[in-house]
């Protein structure tokens, strides 16, 4: 073994043995990892109202047929779009093509997010009357629903500094929740039938804002890749305002129209 | 073998300190969070309101914004004609709006050069060359009689995974560019996340003036690799319309706005739904959209019935029995605190002053000018006779002296001639704070009659100008021209309504006049803010660009009078038709000197007598 080798090897050695113990000692005897829930980046649950101020004339009234202003619809995209026939949803029996997971959070509506045991929370909108389960663990159920197929990690950045891993005194506060939705039933980005398809995979980011005075935003950036109907992904930012109880919460069903 | 031994557990040793150390610590406060780069060029991914953002919004388009009656007001009697002014041309956006438009933006880190600490980060929006710093070390805001610019003053730290900023002093601008105002009293909330190359950004906008609630909106920006080099966005403004009246300034009466129905007839939706509102963001608000009255909306194209609202803005003099010193430029200061505010000119001839106050804080106004000069006063200006800016003339002047005017043939004629600073002002104001029985020390001494008086002080080239029959009949701006600043008096402030003194030759006309002189002489450095710098009579530091809203304002008042004046109405149907809903909350008062209710009827009592 080459000297230079060699007193590499020996000095890791030394830094394993001499360094192990130090950290284990600091958690005390061997624990179960902690859960998401208790690894949470910030507190998620609660009511939230969307502030539809962006995308206004989209989101509060239903757009004509053909209007995709903004969404980066390819040639079968554009197609699908001007070929929206909400009657024939709604006789098909699927009136919730826009209130699945791409679409819903664009409704203007609550949401109401609460903890499904330690590693799952529940996010359920008034609007469409929907739930999605996002799992920290394995998934739950295989999709082909309008709500797809979510897991999610708390994304605290991608340094030791920032994940605590190396530095944990310093570890950065907040973070953000990131959620990765699959196997989503084809619907709509738009009520006025702008398309996604079962291919399309969405990952959102959660983010919680508190300003002064108590209040706080969630704001959720959203990215849907759809090689079926979208060019490039498509990008919207969407913000609620958090509300104190469930006041004005009002579950309806979806509607096609 | 020993010797490696040894080094390994010297370094053992050290990491292990190290661990220990940095572990045993409290978890680092929000305000010293590790922050992330921000660095590099984004760009603004258009697939929210992409036609607004791009082609441009559409006429009337309110719908989503917590706005009040005023804006809604404002807005509707915006016409998108007006950008043909020269004083609107180079218009840039405010920050919350920069972010928002179309374009690409770049970022990069200011450090200190020896200590590599973070001193500020540049955002730099390349429409209308916004360049926002955002201050990352700590220092405090400016002060309230600061000026304002178009990025305003920012301020950041990383909360969590965010970089918060928080930004003050914002030029009046848009909050969307179809006539949607925001105020200069609005403060800005924002927050940074990078989610990799996906940039979220979160404005949560305060306007005391326009908004009901928080405006909050969020965009994103996707992050460029490559320099795509088109970061240049000059404006220069020139003539558009020729032969235009000075006082011409495009707008709507209350009412008469001919495209409100355009967007509503498009897209089939009733008025009252689009004109906007806190309620019109709400989910609960489409289930109502079908039902809305047309009364509702018709009732939105005019003032609601009432009383005026008044001002919600800050005040921006201090009150603090201080005089509190701001530079200007070169060798100029403003001193603010004796109500009125003075402007001080230092040099090696002696100070020459504008204005002296209420005379309430005269003697520290006094120990204020001479912490910035030793030498005596020579000069001072008076750009009225009004008491809150001649207040202090006898102290000053006593302080002073006008070696000039000593041993010259004019000394023969007075024994106390050059022992005192010289006062100027126009002839008019002699007059009247004779005939008020102002203290004679007090009184000006070198009068003008017409135009202007000028000499030449401390380097600089100093003319007053008189403002023929604007607030008063005395009226005077001063510009120091190599310095380029000009003191406008009460010609123009950023606190009240014009004040027309109808009894003391005020005139409407007059103080259009004299806000057009200002415009004339200004020069903008870039994109229609900073050049010349114009001190108010009353208010904080402005450029041109308050100036023109300020003579919007007025000549828009005072069109609505005039149309009303057509059809004979009298001075109580002018009053209770709020003429000045859109900029009531902004300029409005019920009580004090200077009320709405003593603004619209000194246009109308004017106008009347001109009619």
């Amino acid at each position: 073994m080459p000297n230079a080798r060699r007193r590499l090897t020996t000095a890791g050695a030394l830094l394993l043995v001499v360094t192990a113990p130090v950290l284990a000692q600091r958690g005390g005897p061997p624990q179960a990892p902690p859960t998401p829930r208790a690894q949470a980046a910030f507190d998620i649950t609660g009511y939230w109202v969307s502030l539809v101020n962006e995308d206004w004339r989209y989101r509060i009234a239903t757009p004509p047929k053909g209007d995709f202003a903004g969404v980066p619809l390819n040639a079968a995209g554009r197609q699908a779009a001007s070929a929206w026939d909400p009657a024939k949803d709604e006789a098909a029996g699927e009136s919730c093509r826009a209130f699945g997971a791409a679409g819903v959070m664009r409704q203007p509506g609550r949401l109401h997010i609460d903890w499904a045991g330690d590693d799952a929370l529940d996010i359920e909108t008034d609007a469409g009357s929907q739930t999605r389960v996002v799992s920290f663990a394995a998934p739950r159920g295989t999709g082909g629903g309008w709500q797809g197929v979510s897991v999610a990690a708390w994304d605290r950045g991608d340094s030791p500094m920032a994940r605590g891993g190396f530095f944990p005194g310093a570890v950065a506060g907040g973070g953000s929740l990131r959620v990765v939705t699959t196997n989503m039933k084809a619907g709509y980005l738009r009520k006025n039938g702008v398309p996604y398809s079962a291919a399309a995979v969405m990952t959102e980011y959660f983010d919680r804002f508190d300003l002064a005075g108590g209040e706080a935003l969630l704001v959720v950036s959203t990215e849907v890749v759809d090689p079926t109907y979208l060019v490039t992904p498509f990008w919207t930012s969407t913000h609620f305002k958090k509300q104190r109880d469930a006041a004005g919460w009002n579950p309806r069903p979806c509607s096609a129209r | 073998m020993i010797r490696h031994l040894r080094a390994a557990a010297l370094t053992s040793a050290a990491l292990v300190c190290l661990v220990s150390r940095v572990g045993s610590q409290a978890p680092a406060p929000a305000a010293a969070a590790p922050g992330f780069d921000l660095s590099g060029y984004w760009t603004a991914a258009m697939h929210e309101d992409a036609l607004e953002r791009g082609a441009g919004p559409e006429l009337a388009d309110y719908g989503g914004f917590p706005i009040n009656e005023s804006a809604r007001l404002f807005a509707l009697s915006y016409d998108a004609s007006r950008v043909t002014l020269r004083g609107h041309q180079c218009d840039g956006y405010v920050a919350p709006y920069s972010v928002r438009s179309i374009g690409n933006a770049r970022a990069w880190e200011e450090r200190d050069p020896h200590t590599h600490r973070l001193i500020a980060i540049h955002w730099y929006n390349q429409t209308f060359e916004g360049h926002r710093v955002i201050w990352m070390d700590g220092r405090a805001h400016p002060p309230a009689w600061a000026p304002h610019t178009w990025m305003g003053f920012s301020t950041g730290r990383f909360v969590g995974n965010a970089l918060q900023v928080q930004t003050t002093h914002l030029k009046q601008g848009w909050l969307r560019r179809n006539g949607l105002p925001e105020s200069d009293q609005a403060t800005l909330v924002e927050f940074f996340v990078r989610h990799g190359d996906h940039l979220t950004h979160t404005s949560v906008i305060t306007d005391p003036v326009y908004l009901t609630e928080a405006e909050v909106r969020t965009t994103d920006f996707f992050r460029q690799h490559t320099d795509h080099q088109s970061w240049l966005f000059s404006c220069d403004d020139g003539e558009q319309i020729l032969g235009r009246a000075p006082d011409n300034v495009p707008n709507y009466l209350f009412g008469e706005n001919p495209f409100v129905a355009e967007f509503g007839k498009k897209y089939g939706l009733p008025a009252a739904a689009y004109l906007g509102g806190a309620e019109t963001a709400y989910p609960e608000f489409p289930a109502r959209v079908a039902g809305l009255p047309a009364a509702e909306g018709a009732s939105r194209l005019r003032p609601a019935p009432g009383a005026s609202l008044t001002s919600r803005a800050v005040d921006p003099e201090p009150s603090d029995d201080e005089i509190h010193v701001w530079p200007l430029r070169d060798n100029l200061y403003l001193l603010a605190g004796d109500r009125g505010n003075i402007v001080v000119q230092v040099g090696g001839e002696g100070a020459f002053v504008v204005d002296s106050g209420s005379g309430r804080l005269v003697d520290k106004t006094l120990a204020a000018i001479r912490r910035l000069s030793q030498s005596p006063i020579q000069f001072i200006a008076n750009t009225s006779f009004r008491p809150e800016h001649t207040g202090g003339n006898d102290k000053l002047r006593a302080a002073g002296t006008d070696p000039s005017v000593r041993g010259t043939f004019f000394a023969l004629q007075f024994a106390d001639a050059g022992v005192g600073a010289t006062i100027m002002a126009h002839q008019n104001v002699q007059t009247r704070m004779v005939a008020a029985k102002r203290p004679a020390d007090g009184t000006p001494s070198d009068t003008f009659l017409e135009e202007r008086r000028r000499t030449f002080h401390n380097g600089d080239a100093v003319e007053m100008f008189w403002e023929r029959n604007a607030v008063t009949d005395g009226d005077s701006i001063v510009h120091f021209r190599r310095a380029d600043v000009i003191v406008a008096g009460d010609v123009f402030t950023t606190t009240q309504y014009p004040l027309i003194d109808l009894q003391n030759g005020g005139s409407v006309r007059g103080e259009i006049d004299a806000l057009n002189d200002i415009l004339r002489r200004t020069v903008y450095q870039h994109e229609g803010e900073g050049g010349t710098i114009v001190v108010p009579g009353h208010g904080y530091v402005c450029d041109e660009h308050e100036v023109v809203e300020y003579r919007d304002m007025l000549v828009i008042v005072r069109d609505r009078v005039q149309a009303m004046l057509r059809k004979n109405a009298t001075l109580e149907q002018v009053k209770s038709a709020r003429l000045t809903a859109d900029y009531d909350t902004r300029y409005g008062a019920a009580t004090g000197p200077w009320t709405t209710d003593a603004f619209v009827e000194a246009v109308y009592r004017d106008l009347s007598r001109r009619k």
